[in-house]
């Protein structure tokens, strides 16, 4: 137990905190648990935990992170506040409002999950990204594909564009929105687990630092990841 | 008239019954939209089923009986509603400018009485400060919404009516500086008219204003009560869920709950879009309720299949198929773009052999082969051990193979 991921929960739900904390496998210590902005970025500092399973809306937050948003996206606050610890966040939501997740993605989330997720998947998803590796759901991998024009037959011609992906990223990405495993996804291009990976993150990369206008955009029209 | 008094109304209905047995229903009295003033006599006499010309007449003619026909013709006006429809009312009379007119002939003898001096000088400026500001308050407010007329002509009329009343008012003032009328008062009319006229568009303006603060106020809540919702009630379902396991029946019911819920909320009281997407979201929904199943339909691109096409209808072959023999998870992917539209459909179930699938049994090779093969597209269904996906492809004519 000593050496599992150590994992804090934030969210402002005692009652979703401690269900999820029953329903974490053996492989998942949770060491922390915080319920705003300001006290998740208190345990986070003192903990320094591996993964931080973090809520997009919380309380407490600075408000809109400064684009003017409506609705408090306290999430993003918590990561931006604690981006002298290294930890790794892993964006928890109950909302499929597309600018939400981006936008805590875009903060440095390594990844995505809706609540609905059983415990299983959650401890699945927070090994990988305790791995360092990304985390994508379909409907993120639906809404990248769209937003980097790949469904207009976009592709990038050099390997380090950042606004657009290249041929496998979007093989990749089509068949995690197919609803593929990446170990599925692995077998069906051939390739080794560890490079759908190393893709994966590539296209998470280009999520975080791609100035596309499409992000946003398309984000804030569809409503739907 | 003696028809329309509560009284009389059951006795005149009896007795037409007494004498035909089927009396034809009366239509309702209504005012049309389409007018010549109001449309009161219109609508009176379609109501009554007499002539309009007769009616017009009744109303002249009781008019000059010391103004029942005014006054009766204004009751109509007040309780009488409009008959139903879509475009605005307008009326064909170009009534504002008559009584502009009425005004501007009675600043004639009133002219004369200022420089020489005579009876009835009160009643000319009570009646043309009358006439004057009636043509004004219409425009603001009935002819401005009228299509035929609009907002200029409004404009017009009311500058037209002020011009009257400053002269009207500039007589009073030379008739009183001269003596020639008692009653200097009689100067507050014309400036009262004047302040009526002015005001009157400030009427339309207000309306405008609680219109909108209205529609803001409803925009208010209803995002109030969603931020709420979204707190409260959605994370309760989302736990529910999580604890009840994929495919319990709690947390399918909780599922389909959320949907409803989150579409509510987000989607507002914009009528949902019947494209391919939309739709099979609808269809999944519905699936989930009667199968132990949980589908994710994930769209990209921007699809113009409509959901009566083929596409949709094998698609749903396709989830149907995986929610009744696979259950579980199923995953629906949606991608269109300009050569066409790509669906896929995974399930991971125990799958099955297309040949060894009885002959008898149409469900895959009519409704989803056979139906995309008739539409110039393909169907492709690729079974293992892990699950079975059908990919179903519908290419554009004038579009080739894409990337």
């Amino acid at each position: 137990m000593a050496d599992g991921i150590r994992v804090v929960i934030v969210d402002d739900h005692s009652i979703f905190r401690s269900g999820l904390r029953s329903d974490l496998d053996d492989t998942v210590v949770v060491v922390g648990e915080a319920a705003d902005v300001p006290s998740a970025i208190a345990v986070v500092a003192e903990t320094r935990p591996d993964v931080v399973l973090l809520d997009v809306h919380l309380p407490g937050g600075s408000g809109g992170g400064g684009t003017g948003g409506t609705e408090a996206t306290g999430g993003e606050d918590v990561i931006r506040a604690s981006s002298s610890v290294p930890t790794r966040f892993l964006a928890l939501s109950v909302s499929d409002a597309a600018e939400d997740v981006v936008r805590v993605i875009r903060a440095g989330a390594r990844g995505y999950i809706t609540k609905g997720s059983s415990g299983v998947e959650v401890s699945r998803a927070v090994r990988a990204v305790a791995d360092g590796d990304a985390v994508f759901s379909p409907r993120l991998a639906g809404f990248v594909l769209d937003a980097f024009g790949a469904v207009a037959g976009e592709t990038a011609t050099v390997d380090d564009e950042l606004d657009r992906l290249s041929t496998r990223e979007q093989e990749v990405m089509r068949l995690i929105a197919r609803g593929y495993a990446y170990k599925e996804v692995a077998s069906a291009l051939f390739i080794s687990i560890k490079t759908v990976e190393t893709h994966v993150s590539a296209v998470l990369r280009k999520l975080q630092l791609s100035s596309r206008h499409e992000l946003t955009a398309w984000a804030s029209e569809r409503r739907l990841l | 008239m003696g028809r329309m008094t509560p009284s009389a109304a059951p006795e005149a209905a009896r007795a037409g019954r007494r004498a035909r047995p089927v009396p034809p229903p009366r239509p309702p009295l209504a005012r049309p939209r389409e007018a010549v003033v109001a449309g009161v006599a219109e609508g009176l006499a379609r109501h009554l089923g007499a002539p309009v010309g007769v009616v017009r007449a009744l109303f002249i003619v009781l008019a000059l009986l010391g103004g029942a026909g005014i006054l009766f013709y204004a009751w109509c006006w007040a309780l009488a509603p409009r008959a139903a429809g879509e475009q605005p009312p307008t009326s064909s009379a170009p009534v504002a400018w008559i009584l502009t007119a009425c005004a501007a002939v009675g600043l004639l003898p009133l002219a004369l009485l200022s420089l020489v001096g005579g009876r009835g000088f009160v009643t000319i400026v009570a009646v043309t400060t009358l006439a004057a500001v009636a043509a004004g308050v219409w425009a603001a407010l009935i002819d401005r919404r009228d299509p035929v007329r609009g907002p200029r002509h409004a404009t017009v009329v009311r500058s037209a009516d002020a011009v009257v009343l400053v002269v009207v008012f500039a007589l009073a003032a030379l008739a009183g500086r001269d003596g020639r009328i008692a009653d200097v008062l009689l100067i507050v009319v014309p400036v009262a008219g004047l302040a009526v006229l002015l005001s009157s568009n400030l009427v339309g303006k207000w309306r405008e204003l609680s219109g909108e603060r209205d529609k803001r106020i409803r925009e208010e809540q209803r995002a109030e009560m969603a931020a709420h919702l979204h707190d409260s009630v959605l994370q309760t379902l989302a736990l529910i869920q999580n604890r009840g396991g994929a495919s319990s029946e709690v947390a399918r019911l909780a599922r389909a709950q959320e949907r409803e819920l989150r579409a509510w909320l987000y989607d507002g009281d914009q009528p949902a879009d019947s494209d391919l997407s939309t739709d099979l979201r609808d269809y999944a929904a519905a699936l989930e309720l009667d199968y132990p199943v949980r589908i994710d339909v994930v769209a990209a691109g921007t699809s113009t299949e409509r959901a009566s096409g083929e596409v949709a209808a094998a698609a749903r072959e396709a989830m149907l198929n995986a929610a009744r023999h696979a259950g579980g998870e199923v995953s629906v992917y949606i991608e269109g773009g300009a050569g066409g539209v790509d669906v896929f459909v995974r399930d991971r179930g125990a799958g099955f052999e297309l040949d060894h699938v009885p002959s008898d049994r149409l469900g895959v090779r009519q409704s989803i082969i056979g139906r995309l093969r008739r539409l110039g597209g393909t169907a492709t269904v690729t079974s293992g051990p892990t699950g079975t996906e059908v990919h179903l492809r519908s290419a554009r004519e004038e579009a080739g193979a894409r990337g």
